[in-house]
């Protein structure tokens, strides 16, 4: 499980992955935030929870519903057996852009490109680490941007119904020494 | 009872006999070649000597290292499973010559049955029903002709030198037989530079239903029933059950003699089988005998309670069959399902790699005959039989619900197997019915290819959880979406290369 902070200092970090299985691929998101899953695909969100009973096996349940599955690793690809039925799976590469800048501290980029459709702070607001201070919505998926650390509002760059792209910053941190 | 007995196999035959010999306290000598060293049959034996290159004519086809090893490892008796030199006349024989007993049938015996035009003209002298037909020298078409109305229609015309169907024709009338005739032998003419042609009658509907015999050296021989064979992929059985869904007990009993006369006139000891064609009209004819215990016996072992390779054992020791033909019932039904690492949709070519995960069902009355494990590469050089699944339960639909239930719960990871498409085959609702034949699989699954519905939407959220749970930040195949026009606005499923989904 991640940190909260942790969390949080990545801008809500999403893992976005591509799934290649019989000449298709597959592109799902994956969140995870307080013990849930958050899984996108195909426009839908999916809340799961997950626990692993032995290596590869893994018992999931969505809503109501519980799924059994056993995951392998083969050298490249990945094989999952489920419902009776194995599907062989490759991760494969798209074009985009790796993330790998490490962001600096109160720079709040924005992890999607959007619409602002809460903002929870404004200017001068002393905040703590973990407060929500903007919700963003994408791909009918809520994304919550929260204070990395205890700090003040220095300036509030979106209000709702803002259209926001990936990696404006949505708002001004002051961080505050303890 | 012998004190030491060599098996001359591997997989899962291999690990039934080993078994079968530990219980009656009888020492086991594995044999294997180099990419078998961690194989069960290895493990479990209480000796096991390598033979080196894999090549099956260098391993398990090797009669000169495999009789070699027999002499020095002090083995009394040669075990030679099913297939690789199990119905090899001079494996028996060399067996033979140096005094180890040849755990089947005699040479000679498995040389008669070998010859397949021998073999039917000896059951035509013991009476057993042969499919009727002119393999005679007499080619034109006045003697044709005559020969064809005296096998009855429908019936094949068939190219003595024939194969894949060219210069093969089915007559359904008189009228028709002539032309039919000279299209044949002038396809045969063309495609094989010979135009003899031989006649044989039709089977509509035909199942291929065999008998289980054994046979002590006293001259004591019993059936134990029948299997059901008849759902087949490339000649190969993948499918067998007892009792059959046709037969009656009339005719269990006719083609139970039948087998039993068969075994007889050939002068049969140990256990074997015979295989009937049965048409659509239950008349039955003999096909051929095999000289061994076949991939298919557990389910007669289930049905009956006869355990047959230690009775091969006992029989080759010189014991007499202790159970009569009256002490024999059927009771319940029992499903085979043999689970190949091979790919159902792309003509079912072997399918090689690591098994990354092999876990098998159990539960009541679910054997799982096999000799595979997690991790074990499977290789090209020998049959990509993976495992015997049998249910048994007490009517045929409750083993086939059994069979569905254990099929869903077997998992084999890394290679491609066929145990979806048995599965589909079992659901069907022609074969729960009863109603196969031998071209079930060819009918109804010609063109079978697994779903192509893509990854459900369960395996899509389990392996991002998964890979959520595992990978490391740098690991991952991970991506920000920066571009207004990258494919994260086509969210959803497509296709590399440009081909439409």
């Amino acid at each position: 499980m991640l940190e909260d902070g942790e969390l949080v200092e990545r801008g809500c970090e999403i893992l976005f992955i591509n799934y290649e299985h019989e000449n298709h691929v597959y592109n799902v998101s994956i969140e995870r935030r307080n013990n849930f899953y958050y899984i996108t695909y195909n426009n839908t969100e999916y809340k799961a929870e997950a626990e692993e009973i032995k290596p590869g096996q893994l018992t999931i349940k969505v809503g109501e519903r519980v799924t059994k599955s056993v995951i392998t690793e083969g050298e490249k690809e990945k094989y999952i057996f489920i419902d009776g039925d194995v599907f062989r799976v490759k991760p494969v590469e798209l074009t985009g852009k790796k993330k790998t800048k490490k962001k600096e501290e109160g720079d709040l980029n924005s992890p999607i490109s959007g619409k602002v459709v809460n903002v929870k702070v404004k200017k001068g607001d002393l905040v703590k680490k973990g407060d929500v201070l903007m919700v963003i919505e994408a791909m009918k998926m809520e994304y919550l941007i929260r204070a990395p650390f205890d700090g003040k509002v220095e300036n509030v760059n979106f209000k709702e119904k803002d259209l926001i792209e990936i990696g404006e910053i949505t708002v001004d941190l002051k961080k505050r020494e303890a | 009872m012998f004190k030491k007995v060599l098996i001359a196999n591997r997989g899962e035959i291999a690990v039934r006999i080993i078994k079968a010999c530990q219980e009656m306290g009888v020492n086991t000598v594995a044999i294997y070649s180099d990419v078998d060293k961690e194989a069960p049959h290895v493990q479990l034996a209480g000796e096991a000597i390598n033979l080196g290159d894999p090549t099956p004519i260098e391993s398990y086809l090797n009669i000169p290292k495999i009789i070699k090893i027999a002499k020095e490892t002090g083995a009394e008796g040669i075990h030679p499973g099913y297939g690789f030199l199990a119905e090899n006349p001079d494996f028996a024989q060399s067996c033979n010559d140096i005094g180890i007993k040849f755990i089947g049938p005699p040479p000679k015996v498995i040389s008669l049955m070998g010859d397949k035009i021998a073999a039917k003209t000896t059951m035509q002298k013991a009476n057993v029903p042969v499919i009727p037909g002119y393999h005679g020298e007499k080619q034109d078409n006045v003697s044709l002709i005559k020969e064809g109305k005296k096998i009855g229609f429908p019936l094949l015309v068939k190219a003595a030198a024939g194969g894949g169907g060219k210069g093969m024709r089915i007559v359904h009338s008189e009228e028709l037989l002539e032309q039919s005739i000279e299209s044949a032998k002038r396809e045969s003419k063309s495609a094989f530079g010979d135009d003899t042609v031989f006649l044989e009658k039709y089977l509509d509907k035909p199942r291929h239903i065999e008998f289980q015999i054994l046979a002590d050296e006293h001259g004591n021989v019993i059936h134990l029933f029948e299997r059901e064979c008849s759902v087949q992929r490339r000649h190969q059985k993948i499918i067998e059950e007892t009792p059959s869904p046709v037969m009656t007990p009339q005719l269990r009993e006719k083609m139970g003699k039948a087998a039993v006369a068969a075994a007889k006139a050939a002068g049969y000891t140990n256990a074997g089988t015979v295989e009937f064609m049965v048409d659509g009209n239950l008349n039955f004819y003999f096909m051929e005998m095999n000289t061994r215990l076949q991939v298919e016996h557990p389910i007669t072992e289930m049905t009956t309670g006869i355990d047959l390779a230690k009775w091969q054992l006992r029989i080759a020791c010189g014991e007499k069959l202790k159970p009569k033909q009256s002490d024999l019932s059927q009771r319940g039904h029992a499903i085979e399902c043999r689970i190949y690492a091979e790919d159902p949709s792309n003509g079912f070519l072997p399918s090689i790699g690591t098994l990354t995960k092999v876990d098998a069902p159990t539960g009541p009355n679910i054997r799982n005959d096999t000799g595979i494990y997690t991790g074990m590469e499977v290789t090209p050089y020998y049959d990509p039989m993976l495992a015997k699944l049998v249910t048994y339960a007490e009517n045929r639909t409750e083993s086939i619900n059994k069979m569905i239930w254990a099929l869903s719960h077997y998992v084999v990871m890394g290679v491609t197997s066929n145990i979806s498409f048995l599965k589909t085959v079992i659901e069907h609702e022609e074969f729960k019915k009863g109603n196969i034949t031998t071209h079930f699989v060819d009918d109804y699954f010609k063109d079978w290819t697994v779903e192509k519905d893509g990854l459900p939407i369960d395996a899509i959220i389990a392996l991002a959880i998964y890979d959520s749970m595992h990978s490391r930040k740098e690991e991952i195949v991970r991506y920000k979406e920066a571009d207004p026009h990258s494919p994260w606005k086509h969210v959803g499923r497509w296709r590399v290369g440009g081909k439409g989904v």
